[in-house]
């Protein structure tokens, strides 16, 4: 049995590393998801890691960006006023904390509008690793109160979820997965449906619209809100290619998404707001890909 | 765990790391490049049968960790890749950057489509099998754009741990 072993050893080795996962994926497939402790230390290693490449790129774009806003005016001002623009650095630095500023008036304006629910404001600092995972990660996590389950929301709209959480950091399951499914109301007619995501980076799937509701391309669609769902009222996005059919129940659409998820840096998480398990976003499944 | 191993899982590391960082700094939407199937690949025709697998295995829990699914997903896909394209090893060439450029855009298709038919059958409590090929391309195109450079990077780091002795046998 032994010199067998020996013999077989690397397809056996192959074979105990492919069925290994397999037989863990199947069986953790439908429960919710949570990081041991192993992963939590490589998570801990490598989120700080992406949370400095990310601020120093950030750091060197908004420094070019502000010398070149700003290049125009300098030499102006060298022509009117040649003792004042002596510190073109600190221009640059004060140009990108009023826009840094004016983004997070902007936040927390919206969540004095949201009261009573509380948000905490999180900056994002990566995207899922799979090129087909909808994720964002926020360097926000447990100790600041985030749990799994809690909805995230930009200004624009509705974000997603948080799919998992560690100490300091949490991974957002976006609205645009295809486990994502979240309530909604068309702010015109008032009919309600759901907005699911297919995968795709641009669109969400309308369903359960009934032909009755005469919703047209544009309407605006807000999150209908109830326990254990997004707050109410926040939009989600605009209904787009509505296909009128003149049998069945439903009217088939898209929803094009308020917001831009690839131009994100800051989002806010709805705390003491967590859906029941298997709410908005299957909790089991969340991340499917494409 | 030999250096050369080591500097492979570090190798995987920055490569996850770059996954999650260049999309978001850039704004990418549809076309990421998957690194970590590219050292995986570059480990299915390169390394040893045990030691690349194990490896493979390290860089799709690397891939797993930060996507968010549900566990172990990429992990089997990784050593599934690993094993397919090393049985198909002798019929693959990837001695210039077009050819493991077209190798990784293969692999980046049947790796992507296996990932959702996979997740459809095992969770079928998910929206269901969701294969779009829009997004499965730009994600193969950027694949196969970063493949290259992934190899190339692999292969230095071989080149400079090759011990002295077969150094200058290959001289």
């Amino acid at each position: 049995m032994r010199s067998l072993l020996r013999r077989y050893r690397e397809p056996v080795f192959v074979a105990f590393l492919l069925a290994l996962p397999f037989a863990i994926f199947a069986a953790k497939a439908r429960k919710p998801m949570s990081h041991n402790l192993f992963d939590r230390a490589v998570l801990a290693l490598t989120a700080p890691v992406e949370k400095a490449i990310v601020m120093a790129v950030n750091g060197v774009q908004d420094a070019w960006h502000g010398y070149v806003a700003l290049r125009g005016v300098r030499e102006e001002n060298l022509r009117l006023r040649r003792d004042v623009l002596h510190d073109h650095n600190e221009a640059s630095a004060l140009f990108e904390v009023k826009a840094e500023n004016e983004r997070l008036k902007r936040l927390l304006e919206y969540a004095d509008r949201q009261s009573p629910t509380r948000y905490l404001v999180a900056e994002v600092i990566a995207v899922g690793a799979s090129p087909h995972s909808h994720v964002l990660r926020i360097a926000r996590g447990t100790a600041d109160g985030v749990a799994q389950g809690a909805p995230v929301v930009a200004p624009e709209g509705v974000v997603g979820q948080v799919a998992v959480a560690t100490a300091h950091y949490a991974d957002v399951q976006l609205i645009l997965s295809p486990t994502s499914a979240v309530p909604a109301v068309s702010q015109r007619t008032r009919g309600r449906s759901t907005v699911k995501g297919v995968g795709d980076f641009t669109r969400c799937k309308l369903e359960y619209a009934l032909r009755t509701d005469d919703l047209q391309d544009g309407d605006l669609l807000l999150t209908a809100g109830g326990p254990g769902f997004f707050p109410k009222g926040l939009p989600i996005g605009r209904v787009v290619n509505v296909a009128k059919r003149p049998t069945g129940m439903f009217t088939a659409a898209d929803v094009v998404p308020a917001v831009s998820f690839s131009r994100l840096d800051e989002v806010m998480v709805v705390l003491g707001h967590l859906p029941p398990p298997s709410s908005v976003v299957n909790a089991s499944t969340i991340g499917a890909p494409q | 765990m030999t250096p050369r191993n080591g500097l492979v899982l570090l190798v995987c590391v920055a490569a996850s790391i770059l996954e999650s960082t260049v999309p978001f700094l850039f704004h990418l939407k549809a076309a990421r490049a998957d690194l970590l199937l590219s050292v995986v690949l570059y480990l299915a025709l390169n390394d040893e049968v045990v030691q690349g697998a194990a490896l493979s295995l390290a860089a799709g829990y690397l891939s797993d960790l930060t996507s968010a699914t549900p566990p172990c997903l990429y992990t089997f896909l990784a050593v599934l890749t690993f094993v397919v394209i090393r049985l198909a090893g002798s019929a693959i060439k990837t001695d210039g950057g077009p050819q493991s450029a077209a190798v990784a855009f293969a692999a980046s298709l049947i790796h992507s489509s296996l990932a959702a038919v996979l997740f459809y059958f095992v969770a079928p409590g998910s929206e269901g099998l969701v294969l779009q090929f829009v997004p499965l391309f730009w994600s193969a195109l950027g694949t196969a754009i970063a493949a290259p450079a992934v190899f190339s990077v692999l292969r230095r780091l071989d080149k400079a741990l090759v011990p002295v002795s077969d150094a200058t046998l290959v001289r």
